[in-house]
């Protein structure tokens, strides 16, 4: 059975639905564009999926609040606007992406990694001073290229997961072995398909190989926050088989991230995703 | 086994579990009972001028050690391919202090 090349499966990635309505008009307001916040919150409400679970995690204890938020719009007001429309981005993700069979890949392991991969990014920002909602973003959608060749090519994918757990190696070598080229390729695909901006389709292209990426882009940080999310288990509860990437020493140097630092990006992804995971349904 | 502690909010130190919920004057749950308190929980409960917490009672130390234990096998296990590697070095010392800290 002969693999696809990799302009096969991108050519059948144009076959993927095209990301949710809602999620676009919440790219198209972080990209500056002048949107009124009562009419995005208005068609955020009309997706009753998403708007509960955006409310279950605005009213968790994480953001702490005294009363109980009822409405979207009541949301952005208490809560932010950005943290909104980053629920409102992982939501609509979660739920507007197709769902495939492939033994021995689970779904919501997958999930859960890119979710806990997202808040580390936004945990990354503040100490790094770069964008969290733009970072947020470049986490939950770093593998979704994974899940595209799991839905596209299941008997292929099939076999990349029975050849990674023979030779305990990382998914990402199987990827290369078995394809010629990894799910970053495909991932990076998807979001130009999806119109994201540059610096997210960079970040989605070289987080394995972050020294590839444009200078001063977000690459760096995806492959860092990949890699605290393995280390949290975020993914699940401590008995799979997952293995931490190979980080890049010059990547993490540039970072420079000290003790004090590190330790409370640690806390606060720990914290956020606690909250955050009431997203996965 | 041991009782629950109420103690002062000057006294508790991140890391520590609540044993019942924080709720405000008007009886809503600022914090879930099981929250294994952060630095930051515990700056926004002195802001919104919560004085006494009521915590579980520390561990025992022979349960604490074994934790220990089991959590720096996981880790090491996680980085079973990369722990000498220069640039997973802060990360594995980081994620394992903080990981037995917080028991998770």
């Amino acid at each position: 059975m002969k693999p696809p090349s990799l302009d096969e499966m991108i050519g059948h990635v144009q076959k993927l639905p095209a990301m949710p309505a809602v999620a676009i008009e919440v790219l198209q307001s972080m990209a500056g564009a002048d949107i009124d916040i009562g009419t995005l919150a208005r068609h955020i409400s009309q997706d009753q999926v998403i708007t509960a679970r955006v409310l279950r995690v605005a009213n968790s204890p994480f953001y702490g609040l005294q009363s109980r938020i009822g409405s979207i719009h009541d949301a952005i007001v208490v809560v932010g606007l950005s943290a909104i429309r980053s629920l409102v981005l992982a939501a609509s993700v979660m739920s507007g992406l197709p769902t495939g069979r492939c033994p021995g890949f689970s779904q919501k392991r997958f999930w859960r990694h890119v979710l806990g991969t997202a808040v580390a990014a936004q945990a990354l920002a503040s100490p790094l001073k770069r964008p969290p909602e733009v970072l947020f973003l470049a986490g939950l959608l770093h593998d979704i290229g994974r899940l595209a060749m799991m839905v596209l090519y299941p008997e292929h994918f099939t076999t990349v997961l029975a050849a990674a757990a023979a030779q305990d190696c990382r998914l990402e070598d199987a990827e290369r072995s078995h394809f010629g080229f990894d799910h970053s390729e495909v991932s990076a695909a998807l979001a130009q398909r999806w119109n994201f901006p540059a610096d997210i389709i960079d970040a989605l292209a070289w987080h394995h190989r972050p020294a590839l990426g444009m200078p001063g882009g977000l690459a760096g940080i995806i492959h860092y926050a990949d890699g605290i999310a393995h280390a949290l288990d975020l993914d699940q509860n401590g008995e799979s088989p997952s293995q931490m990437p190979s980080l890049d020493q010059d990547t993490v140097s540039a970072l420079g991230l000290g003790w004090d630092s590190l330790n409370a990006v640690l806390a606060e992804t720990r914290a956020r995703f606690d909250s955050y995971e009431t997203l996965l349904g | 086994m041991s009782e629950n502690l109420t103690q002062p909010l000057g006294e508790t130190l991140p890391g520590a579990v609540l044993a019942a919920p924080v709720t405000d004057s008007t009886g809503a749950v600022l914090l879930p009972a099981g929250l294994s308190l952060t630095a930051a929980h515990l700056e926004s409960l002195q802001r919104r001028g919560i004085d006494m917490l009521i915590v579980c009672p520390p561990e025992d130390p022979e349960a604490l050690a074994r934790q220990h234990v089991k959590i720096r096998e996981r880790v090491m296990y996680l980085f079973r391919h990369t722990a000498d590697e220069p640039g997973s070095q802060a990360l594995l010392h980081a994620v394992l202090a903080f990981r037995q800290a917080s028991g998770k």
